[in-house]
């Protein structure tokens, strides 16, 4: 596949590969998969918000997330309020007032790590639509085996079976300070801190692999 | 007008809301008078409505919720034959705030339903298989309602709270089940309680500039606040970080929050075993 890159940063992730421009139709798009879980994201903005959403001093976000099968149900709610609430904190959302930025996330397949995944293809649809960003988000997802007290870093799904806790930490790439997170489980104050700092560390090869990706993609421009 | 009027909106800074909140913090104060890491005085009230089998009214500040439990027979889901479930679900109605219309719930009710579900599996504190009576027969379902009727800030902690306080009050009735027949006799005067572990608290944080953090915000600082944070402690375990976007955080606050949080956790499970030792 053209356009596709492939990070193998001695076994902490998963490989990601991305492929930007994906649709054509929409501002920026992105196909993103991290391991087998894939997903594809394009952003439509600033177009017109509607009456009810518009804002006078900034751009209003909407995030539409489809599942793979069935109707939305509440726990797509949830994750589109984290993306949601996540690349509003990104944007810079007072540059377009009145306007709104439509991000859709279609869901391609599940092997764990499903709202890493959506955040990095939701930030990396961002930069390719060109919208002006504070910083970029990475999302980087790991869990606590219950049996072995193991700190494993981007676990499949067949991993997360055996996990007693799970958190997903998303990481802004100017301080590495933390925009979001969410836990899975029941864990100790020492494991949530250890898997804090591991979780960082490892956002630093997502950051690169963006950077990667932005670089092949700006020589052909 | 009347003297005792909590506040004229002149003065509640509906004005220049940013730059109120701002003059106060500024000074080292919040705008109803704590300090920064003061929570707000706290009640709860079990057994209050006698037609559920149990319930509870949980207040923190002005922010009330009241939450009621009803148990159900019904035939346990096919994947997990003998486990129980619970059906917590929040509602916002339009007398709580301004924010909210009549209709079909809000996304913030429907996200607040899923974080009281997921803070109740992820906390482990009801064991499901002890509300199986008869094994891929019958089980108990706790439809969970709470309600919320004053919604001033930091309303997940009410609801967290209000829902164990109720669980922990919560008694059901014997069932006698003959897996031949499928006859169910309940009697209703042989109550047994139900065995917990922990009680999970969740306290709520509000950033702002500076990495000013605080706790148990009000509506009007969580609705000014740069980020917010929840955090849900079980004694001396985590069983929930929450934090959904708002500028970034350092790993130095997020500590702090830790600790400040744990103070609180023990605050409130000892609120709410006085509250039920004294019923």
């Amino acid at each position: 596949m053209e356009g596709t890159e492939i990070v193998e940063d001695e076994g902490i992730l998963r490989p990601m590969k991305c492929e930007l421009n994906h649709l054509t139709m929409p501002d920026g798009s992105a196909m993103f998969m991290q391991g087998d879980t894939a997903v594809v994201a394009g952003i439509y903005g600033p177009v017109e918000a509607r009456v009810q959403k518009m804002m006078y001093d900034k751009a209003s976000i909407e995030v539409v997330y489809t599942p793979i099968k069935g109707p939305p149900c509440v726990d797509d709610r949830m994750r589109e309020q984290i993306i949601k609430e996540t690349c509003e904190a990104a944007l810079i959302a007072t540059l377009h007032p009145g306007t709104a930025i439509c991000i859709n996330v279609q869901e391609l397949q599940d092997s764990g790590g499903l709202l890493a995944c959506t955040v990095n293809a939701a930030c990396l649809a961002l930069i390719n639509s060109g919208l002006s960003m504070k910083f970029m988000i990475g999302a980087v997802n790991c869990m606590i085996e219950k049996d072995s007290q193991k700190l494993i870093l981007d676990p499949d799904t067949t991993q997360i079976q055996e996990a007693k806790a799970t958190f997903t930490f998303i990481f802004d790439s100017s301080k590495k300070d933390l925009v979001s997170c969410q836990t899975t489980g029941r864990f100790t104050e020492k494991e949530f801190l250890y898997s804090f700092d591991k979780c960082k560390e490892a956002s630093q090869c997502v950051f690169q692999f963006f950077r990667s990706i932005v670089t092949k993609y700006a020589t052909r421009i | 007008m009347r003297r005792n009027l909590p506040r004229s909106k002149y003065q509640k800074g509906i004005i220049h809301p940013i730059k109120y909140l701002r003059d106060y913090l500024e000074r080292d104060i919040r705008p109803d008078g704590r300090q920064f890491l003061r929570v707000r005085p706290m009640s709860v009230n079990v057994r209050s409505i006698t037609q559920a089998d149990s319930s509870s009214i949980f207040k923190i500040g002005n922010t009330t919720v009241v939450c009621g439990i009803k148990a159900e027979l019904a035939e346990p889901k096919v994947e997990t034959p003998d486990c129980g479930y619970i059906i917590p679900n929040v509602e916002l109605p339009p007398l709580c705030s301004p924010k909210f219309r009549p209709g079909p719930p809000s996304d913030q009710a429907q996200i607040s339903s899923k974080i009281v579900e997921t803070v109740f599996l992820n906390s482990g504190v009801l064991d499901p298989r002890n509300l199986c009576i008869s094994k891929n027969k019958l089980v108990w379902v706790l439809y969970c309602d709470l309600i919320c009727i004053d919604y001033d800030g930091s309303v997940m902690d009410a609801c967290v709270g209000a829902l164990m306080a109720a669980l922990k009050t919560l008694t059901l009735p014997e069932v006698e089940h003959n897996p031949d027949t499928g006859a169910i006799i309940v009697h209703p005067s042989k109550r047994l309680s139900v065995p917990l572990k922990g009680a999970p608290v969740c306290t709520t944080f509000a950033l702002f500039e500076d990495q000013l953090l605080i706790p148990d915000p009000t509506e009007e600082e969580e609705s000014l606040a740069l980020a917010r944070l929840s955090l849900v402690i079980d004694g001396e375990e985590l069983c929930g970080v929450y934090k959904a976007g708002g500028i970034p955080i350092s790993q130095e606050v997020l500590m702090k929050s830790l600790s400040q949080s744990k103070k609180r956790a023990e605050l409130v499970r000892k609120l709410i075993d006085t509250a039920i030792s004294s019923t």
